[in-house]
């Protein structure tokens, strides 16, 4: 019973996450402009940077959400997940204590940064820390498993 | 393990800009003399609705817009066009946009020159209130009592109410907002944008 509650508990985590990376990745797909007036706002990025964020930065966040979805090679996917969203947080908590009205651009383009935006990133970043120590475990019972019995 | 190509999604999302709902130029409502820089028919259409007292505007037309309309508009490969846009919080915003206006009818040079002036000035004139003079400058003495005539006529008002109307019909909220017409598809941009971002953009449909 365990085993099942804890598989549903990954997949769950998987297709969340998954889904969360695709939808963000293809609205910002959709208005590549309006994302990049985002990561102007920010008033953090040299406006050389902005170009391929604005570019390329949605085709990380597809992929992402891809391989989360198909399941490969999860125990880095899910700490490169982890790794985005903690950056997402910084960036957004920077703004706000600088004192920018600027937008989220999270999931739509107008999305005010607030602590609650900030709080939701923080919500959304505990099934990747959960699948990327998930798998972790896995990975070491699996190589204990295959070292040899000393005697 | 197979991996899932990007390129079916890649396929989608280019149907979905090709075919997207809100596809329409827009552009049977506008005259030619809006457009500050290229024509109407241009591949790609950026309207502006822009504050003259607003810091993000002032940024965004002297960093981005002059560039656009001096690497672009020229070849007639975008047409600019900017829509008075006054906040009602800004004290000199809308005598600013009278001024504009004005000058708009005046031709594309002179409307220009007024733009440029008032951006450029925009931190001396919204502490003083000197619009005349910062205009006077930048049009000399015959076309400035040319544009003190245009500012007796009610439809400079009138012109400014219907931009200002526009804007609140399309959700615009803050300044600057920008809609960029291009391949058949609106998108709506909030605040400012860096010249080599638009320049990217322009140059992946114009090219």
């Amino acid at each position: 019973m365990k085993i099942i509650i804890l598989r549903a508990l990954h997949w769950t985590c998987r297709i969340v996450l998954g889904g969360i990376f695709l939808y963000t990745g293809h609205i910002k797909l959709e208005s590549p402009l309006q994302f990049a007036a985002i990561l102007f706002g920010y008033k953090l990025f040299p406006d050389a940077l902005i170009v391929p964020l604005t570019y390329y930065f949605p085709w990380v966040e597809i992929s992402l959400g891809i391989l989360l979805l198909v399941g490969w090679k999860i125990r880095y996917v899910s700490l490169g997940a982890c790794g985005l969203l903690a950056t997402f947080i910084a960036v957004l908590t920077s703004s706000y204590v600088r004192g920018i009205d600027a937008n989220c651009g999270c999931f739509s383009f107008n999305d005010r940064i607030t602590p609650l935006t900030i709080l939701r990133d923080g919500i959304i970043i505990l099934p990747a820390i959960y699948l990327a120590v998930d798998s972790a475990l896995r990975a070491r019972r699996g190589s204990s498993a295959a070292k040899p019995e000393i005697l | 393990m197979k991996l899932i190509s990007p390129v079916p999604y890649l396929a989608l999302l280019t149907l979905a800009f090709v075919f997207h709902p809100e596809a329409s130029p827009q552009s049977a409502e506008l005259k030619p003399e809006q457009c500050l820089g290229g024509e109407l028919d241009a591949v790609i259409r950026i309207e502006v609705f822009s504050d003259f007292e607003c810091p993000a505007c002032r940024e965004f037309y002297l960093r981005t817009i002059r560039q656009v309309l001096k690497e672009y508009s020229s070849l007639d490969k975008v047409c600019v066009v900017y829509h008075e846009f006054p906040l009602r919080g800004h004290k000199y915003s809308r005598q600013a946009a009278q001024y504009a206006k004005a000058a708009q009818r005046l031709g594309r040079k002179q409307w220009t020159a007024v733009l440029d002036a008032l951006y450029e000035n925009q931190e001396k004139w919204s502490q003083d209130g000197s619009l005349d003079d910062t205009v006077f400058k930048a049009l000399g003495a015959v076309e400035y009592t040319s544009l003190k005539k245009l500012l007796l006529d009610p439809s400079i008002d009138a012109a400014i109410d219907s931009e200002v109307s526009l804007g609140e019909k399309k959700e615009v909220t803050s300044t600057p907002t920008s809609f960029v017409y291009a391949i058949g598809r609106e998108e709506k941009v909030v605040g400012g944008l860096p010249y080599p971002v638009l320049k990217e953009f322009i140059d992946r449909i114009v090219r």
